[in-house]
């Protein structure tokens, strides 16, 4: 019937105009793209590499709060904290709460990078090229080495607080999450010795994975570097000596001539490693960055964090250009008062490792173990401290104490008081190397989402 | 053609030749001055068998031969049931209003008329609110459309409003109702990068609307499916009438002021406030002002009473202009339409100017087509978010001690807070112009008398450019100035294909059916950029700039295909029967749930058809009514299913950073809705209206459900919330004097209950919020500490401990629940008065219950705890021990009563006159010299008197800011304007 057909011709091109194409529905995003199809090559594999880097330099990682959380800590004597933000103020008073905000963003930011890092790890089959593939998983076991170590460093009792090390870490991710499943899994904490044998484990490979030279990135010294972070926090004297000393005479890193220069020149010959900043991106310029909450200048700085007012005289030596340089009377947001200045602008690098370290920890390790591997004590002292570059001299024989004292001044606020005063036995204030309250809380919201299988440190 | 024609009569003949016996009826129908009327509705009385008049009015119909009445019906006449005498009958009809029940009501995909409707709808014709002031056409349903929540939120001009159809049906997916407009769904959510969402619906044109449906249970929206969860609005633009041309114009004009304004501290106050607190803590008043404010117009002579400075006088005026007209074949509608509003706050500002043109053209029996064509641009000159520094309301918390100007003339900026009004200096300007297009294109196709397709397409494209500068003197602006731009592009492409049967078999039984198959496709993209460093304030735009500190482009986008079909059944008259089924795939949805099901159906009885209700003369027409039903609302975000990857800068190196992981099975949300309904007309139907309840069970709601962080993500989107809502509507329509005085009167009043039922972890108020989510509470309960009042003996703050007992430690005192902000009940009652040529209209509207929550009463009005200015009932604080207060001895910088409290927590209950409209129509014999065919003048008011105990601006308040969850708090939010017209409508 001609009726009949007619219908049925237009039931038919109507319906073939939907069915034709199955995949209507199918559509991308386009500011983000899927994970089924996010790493195919090379250059897809290498990008989640720097992506990695870009968590790390952001305001709850090195951008900020492991430097300066590190410093409140240990703040006591030397700065205080002056801000309206609570998670901070806790920190620097010891009385951080449960749902402390920094606790947490320190905590979800450093999986998130050991995720990536995971997640680079397992593709390194994509990966065609071999130096590259070698170089990627060398920085991604970097990346999870370090961010292992922070967290055991900040949410468990130091190394040698029990013995065995049976004190609970942090928790050990080398798988990376991929499905939704994987991202509901519960994992229990390691003990700190575990985690610390999982960190030497990840650096030591990556120091033999990873190039000499790697542009901006992490290289095989950065690497050797951290582990005399870690070897120093077991008092493993010999370790660290070793690798401090293969980092300097590798002969890649030298002292700037100026103090100033390693905070206000980007990459120069004193700096290991460092967190890239420039103007579009970098930790924060409000609410984050360490230039944010240590600078009191006109239009920069919430002058957050202030310096004892006498910490600079009492603990350089006089005339130390180091006083001068290094600390100012803030001019900005609450002025008059001392503050740091290795924190003036918000697209500066941030240096995390530099030679200057290396110099003291191998000075350090000579004195303890009696030898001069490399150099002297006093010759690698006065690479730091010198006529040229401080405008004052270093004593001819130091003792431990000198070179330990000379550390606290030259590291001052890069994040390295709290880490040392608790691998040196030292109190902060009132509170012991091992008090519980300079643990970081186990994130709440980390104790609900796994029902309790992660437990909460003692004090919270 | 003509075949099919033939052909389709003949199967007509044989369907009813096998039933019955059968005869022919003609006729002519005509209107009083005997000019026939086309398209006049014949149908056999209590049956959907008919046919439609010709050009000349004539029409021809076999019918059964015990068929006795034949109901005769057409657009602007009344009704009229004519008894079968001899073959050839004439009907002249009466004009005038359709009588209810006969009214038809759009529903999806269709309409039916009102007294076979099975499920539960609400409509709204523009007759009801032409000629009104209107800012945006939604808020025509206030008051109007029972089991429609409504709240302006502010009286800032093209911000978005809160609609809620039947209570709130989601928490983070969105909660308004799905928009349809001639059967185009159109983008109603924000295009805009404001804090504040802006209205996109405010681009419409309130006149070139015919009619809104609101499509409430499920039977009627759920043919909408993943969409149809917070109700729909159906929106259908005014066609064009056969007959001779009609042009009509209009203008009206008027002035607006803001509905209230609150009261501060003048100079005197003040000084007496602050010296008070100041010396109650050991310091000098005049000292702290100096050192806080670094001024010492403590000293000064001034009394600026800044909180008036955020207002200035506002106006409306509108011009329109339309034709319509058409012959049998072609029909026609063209309009054209400007608006101007100016705001009642400063700067706001929003013109509107529309272009529309609808044709319909019949090209045989078989064929027509049409189009239906919008062209809109708007002006917004928008107000900042509330808690701006910018908001001109944030003037008030300047004390009056401050001078307006300084020694140059120019705005003081030496002042406590940001002295806003520099913003109205130079050229500073924040402009948000959208161009946007809502047009369609349709064909029909009638193969039979009982079975037409219908393809359409239709498009909702839409463009928004924000502009802003603001120069050097100004907030945001300094030191060099700063302009953005950001240009968004949204369109929405829908393809609707519909095959419609409607046929009748014997006397009893009626059945009509809809399957249709649509496609849609949305897409938005934007591009933004902002620009820093003026050379002066007279450059504007980025070009100018030194600086380009910011730039960015995006584009999102979506996919629905769906299959629905829909069946009625009326069996004998008052038997109905309904029953639909829509299937939506949606590229939102994750690929293990990327097809969803939504079913419904409907049941009714018409008991006043049955012969034992004959006798009973009082009830003229009943119905009960009761549908079930699944919705779902698929507003979830483009790409919330999936694992994805961002671009992340390190430096100057670009890489890539996990930024989510996906739940494949996520879909759409959930609602079962359960409806339960009665119809009713007494005395003659003088009296109707109409009874439902509902009940409403929403499952599968969108959460992000907390993951262990140490897996790299921190949340994983799931459908995992439940909530409920149940409530009751009732309407009332009376037409109470019928004779050369009219009264028509419609009452309705509406509750909904809401209970969230299940969630992952509650959501606890915010720091400066009370709204919170939680287990067996409603949406947004407030909830914090219960303010005590003032201890008689020392002055202290007063708190409620967990014992009921008072405490002045506000940390001892127990967390509780202080507040609702869901109205108890709400509604409208609305009146339609004429006498001879005079018509009066007043529009009231109610909201009983729904607490409010002044979050700005931590700085205004707290006993002078800082020097911000005070509301004037802060003079009543406590002086010495033995007095009975509620206002805290005042303690500069001592925080006594300042902490977040049910301290500014009050009773939102309101009374509106919402709109009054007083006319004059002019008579034929005073316009026949003029050659006008009508001409009306009038006085229109909008907001004309409110009601209410609450003592902040506007009882009728939602700040955005603060998000969905913080329902009925006022935070500097502007209030609602009065508006008072005069106009004049002519017709041609």
């Amino acid at each position: 019937m001609k009726l009949r057909n007619k219908l049925l011709l237009l039931a038919f091109v109507s319906a073939a105009i939907f069915t034709s194409c199955k995949k209507v529905l199918d559509i991308e995003p386009k500011q983000s793209i899927d994970a089924a199809s996010a790493l195919e090559t090379d250059q897809d594999v290498n990008s989640l590499v720097v992506g990695a880097y870009s968590v790390l330099g952001g305001g709850s990682l090195y951008g900020t709060n492991l430097l300066m959380d590190a410093d409140l800590l240990g703040s006591d004597g030397v700065c205080t904290w002056r801000g309206t933000f609570q998670s901070p103020r806790q920190i620097a008073g010891k009385a951080m709460l449960r749902d402390n905000a920094d606790a947490a963003l320190i905590w979800t930011e450093a999986y998130k990078a050991i995720n990536m890092s995971n997640i680079v790890l397992n593709s390194l089959d994509i990966v065609k090229d071999a130096d590259l593939k070698k170089q990627l998983e060398g920085e991604a076991l970097f990346i999870r080495g370090i961010m292992h170590f922070e967290l055991v460093r900040l949410y468990g009792l130091p190394y040698g607080a029990v013995s065995g090390n049976t004190q609970l870490g942090v928790v050990i991710k080398t798988k990376p999450t991929t499905t939704e499943a994987d991202a509901f899994e519960k994992t229990p904490r390691s003990t700190v010795q575990q985690v610390y044998t999982q960190v030497i484990t990840d650096l030591t490979k990556a120091a033999t994975l990873l190039p000499e030279e790697n542009g901006v990135r992490a290289t095989k010294y950065a690497a050797l570097a951290f582990l005399t972070r870690v070897y120093l926090q077991q008092a493993n004297y010999p370790a660290a000596l070793a690798a401090a000393n293969t980092v300097i005479e590798s002969g890649y890193y030298k002292m700037n001539a100026s103090v100033r220069a390693v905070f206000d020149n980007k990459n120069t010959a004193e700096s290991i490693w460092e967190i890239q900043q420039n103007e579009q991106n970098n930790a924060g310029t409000a609410n984050n960055g360490m230039a944010t909450f240590y600078a009191s200048l006109p239009g920069i700085g919430r002058a957050d964090v202030r310096v004892v007012a006498s910490y600079p005289d009492n603990n350089y030596p006089q005339g130390d250009l180091r006083i001068s340089e290094w600390y100012y009377i803030g001019t900005g947001a609450r002025p008059g008062n001392t503050y740091c200045g290795k924190w003036k602008s918000f697209s500066q690098n941030l240096p995390v490792v530099r030679i200057a370290e290396m110099y003291l920890t191998r000075a350090e390790c000579n004195l303890r173990l009696s030898s001069s591997v490399g150099a002297t004590p006093a010759d690698d002292l006065a690479m730091v401290r010198n006529t040229v570059r401080t405008n004052s001299t270093a004593p001819a024989s130091p003792t431990l104490n000198d070179v330990l004292g000379e550390r606290f001044i030259e590291l001052a606020f890069e994040g390295q008081r709290i880490h040392d005063l608790r691998r040196l036995r030292l109190a902060t204030g009132s509170f012991a190397w091992n008090a519980d309250k300079l643990v970081m809380p186990i994130p709440q919201r980390e104790i609900d989402a796994t029902s309790g299988v992660l437990v909460q440190n003692p004090g919270y | 053609m003509r075949k099919l024609l033939g052909m389709t009569i003949v199967f007509l003949l044989l369907f009813v030749g096998l039933n019955a016996q059968t005869k022919e009826v003609t006729g002519k129908v005509t209107d009083e001055s005997g000019t026939p009327i086309a398209n006049a509705s014949v149908t056999v009385k209590g049956t959907s068998k008919g046919t439609a008049t010709k050009n000349d009015g004539t029409f021809s119909l076999i019918v059964s031969e015990s068929t006795k009445t034949l109901s005769i019906s057409a657009l602007g006449f009344e009704s009229q049931d004519i008894s079968l005498t001899g073959a050839f009958i004439t009907v002249s009809l009466k004009a005038g209003e359709s009588k209810r029940l006969e009214e038809v009501i759009v529903t999806g995909y269709g309409s039916k008329i009102k007294k076979e409707i099975t499920s539960s709808i609400s409509k709204v014709s523009s007759r009801e609110f032409s000629n009104l002031p209107l800012p945006s056409f939604e808020q025509a349903l206030q008051g109007r459309a029972s089991g429609v929540f409504i709240n302006s939120g502010s009286g800032k001009l093209g911000q978005a409003l809160n609609i809620r159809v039947r209570g709130i049906s989601s928490i983070s997916a969105n909660q308004q109702p799905f928009v349809v407009i001639d059967g185009v769904p159109v983008i109603s959510q924000s295009l805009g990068s404001n804090t504040e969402p802006d209205n996109p619906l405010a681009t419409i044109n309130p006149d070139d609307i015919e009619s809104i449906e609101v499509l409430k249970d499920a039977a009627s929206s759920a043919i909408y499916g993943s969409r149809a969860s917070n109700g729909v609005l159906l929106i259908t633009t005014k066609s064009g009438k056969q007959g001779k041309t009609k042009v009509s114009a209009g203008v009206f004009t008027g002035w607006s002021d803001p509905t209230h304004k609150r009261q501060f501290l003048n100079a005197a106050q003040y000084k007496e406030l602050f010296s008070v607190a100041a010396e109650n803590v050991g310091y000098v008043g005049a000292d702290e002002f100096a050192a806080e404010t670094g001024t010492d117009d403590w000293n000064s002579n001034n009394d600026v009473n800044w909180s008036n400075q955020a207002f200035q006088k506002g106006y409306v005026r509108q011009y329109n202009a339309s034709a319509t007209g058409g012959d049998a074949r072609t029909k026609f509608l063209v309009s054209a339409s400007y608006n101007d509003q100016k705001g009642i706050i400063l700067a706001n500002r929003l013109t509107r100017g529309t272009f529309r043109i609808n044709i319909d053209h019949t090209i045989n029996s078989i064929f027509k087509f049409g189009t239906n064509i919008s062209l809109n641009q708007s002006d917004n000159y928008s107000v900042p978010s509330d808690n701006a520094f910018s908001n001109p309301l944030q003037l008030n918390a300047i004390p009056p001690l401050h001078p307006l100007r300084d020694a140059n003339g120019k705005y003081n900026l030496a002042t406590l807070y940001y002295n806003n009004l520099v913003e109205r200096e130079d050229n500073n300007q924040t402009l948000n112009k959208t161009f946007r297009s809502i047009s369609n294109a349709y064909a029909e196709i009638n193969f039979s008398k009982t079975l037409r397709f219908r393809s359409q397409v239709g498009i909702d494209w839409n463009n928004l450019q924000e502009n802003q500068f603001l120069g050097r003197r100004t907030l945001d602006g300094a030191p060099d100035g700063y302009s953005y731009s950001n240009q968004v592009t949204a369109n929405v492409l829908t393809n609707t294909n519909t095959f419609n049967y409607s046929n009748s078999f014997g006397e009893n039984h009626v059945v009509d059916a809809l399957a249709g198959i649509e496609y849609q496709k949305g897409q938005s993209a934007g591009a933004s950029v902002t620009g820093l460093a003026f050379p002066n304030d007279k450059f504007t735009k980025i070009a100018s700039a030194a600086i380009i500190s910011d730039g960015s482009s995006s584009e999102t986008g979506f996919r629905f295909l769906s299959y629905f079909a829909r069946a009625n059944y009326k069996f004998k008259d008052r038997y109905l029967l309904g029953a639909s089924f829509r299937v939506d795939g949606s590229s939102r949805f994750g690929k293990d749930n990327r097809y969803g099901s939504f079913p419904a159906a409907s049941i009714g009885w018409i008991v006043s058809e049955e012969s034992f209700m004959r006798d009973i003369k009082a009830i003229s027409f009943l119905k009960i009514r009761s549908s079930y039903g699944i919705t779902g609302n698929a507003e979830i975000g483009n790409f919330g299913a999936r694992s994805l990857y961002d671009a992340a800068a390190y430096a100057n190196i670009s890489g890539m950073v996990t930024s989510q992981i996906g739940d494949e099975k996520l879909k759409w949300e959930n609602t079962k809705q359960f409806d339960i309904g009665l119809d009713f007309g007494l005395l003659n139907n003088r009296i109707s209206g109409e009874i439902d309840f509902f009940t409403k069970k929403t499952k599968d709601l969108l959460l992000n459900v907390p993951t262990p962080a140490v897996n790299g993500y921190t949340i994983i989107t799931k459908n995992v919330g439940d909530m409920n809502n149940h409530g009751f509507e009732f309407v009332v329509n009376a037409n109470i004097l019928t004779g050369a005085f009219k009264w028509n009167t419609s009452f309705n009043i509406s509750t909904y209950k809401n209970e969230v039922t299940r969630l992952v972890a509650p959501v606890s108020p915010g720091s400066r919020t009370l709204g919170r989510l939680a287990v067996g509470a409603p949406f947004g309960q407030f909830y914090g500490k219960k303010y005590m009042g003032v201890d008689p003996e020392n002055g202290d703050a007063l708190y409620m401990l967990a014992d009921g007992k008072t405490t002045n430690s506000y940390s001892s005192a127990v967390d509780t629940v202080v507040g609702n902000p869901n109205p108890d009940f709400y509604g409208g009652w609305n009146n339609h008065f004429s006498f001879k040529s005079f018509d009066l209209d007043i529009q009231c509207q109610f909201v009983k219950g729904g607490d409010l929550y002044n979050i700005a009463g931590f700085f205004q009005s707290v006993n002078g705890d800082y020097f911000d200015n005070q509301t004037v009932d802060q003079m009543n604080y406590w002086k010495k021990p033995g007095d009975k207060t509620m206002i805290p001895q005042p303690r500069l910088y001592d925080g006594n009563g300042a902490g977040k409290s049910s301290r500014w927590v009050q009773d939102g209950s309101y009374f509106r006159i919402k709109s009054v409209n007083f006319g004059y129509n002019f008579s034929r014999t005073m316009l026949k010299p003029l050659k006008l065919e009508s001409a009306r003048v009038y006085v229109s008011a909008s907001n004309l008197f409110t009601f209410t105990k609450y003592t902040g601006y506007d009882p009728e308040v939602n700040t955005l800011y603060v998000g969905n969850v913080n329902l009925g708090h006022d935070f500097y939010t502007p209030p609602q304007a009065r508006t008072i017209a005069v106009g004049i409508n002519i017709g041609l």
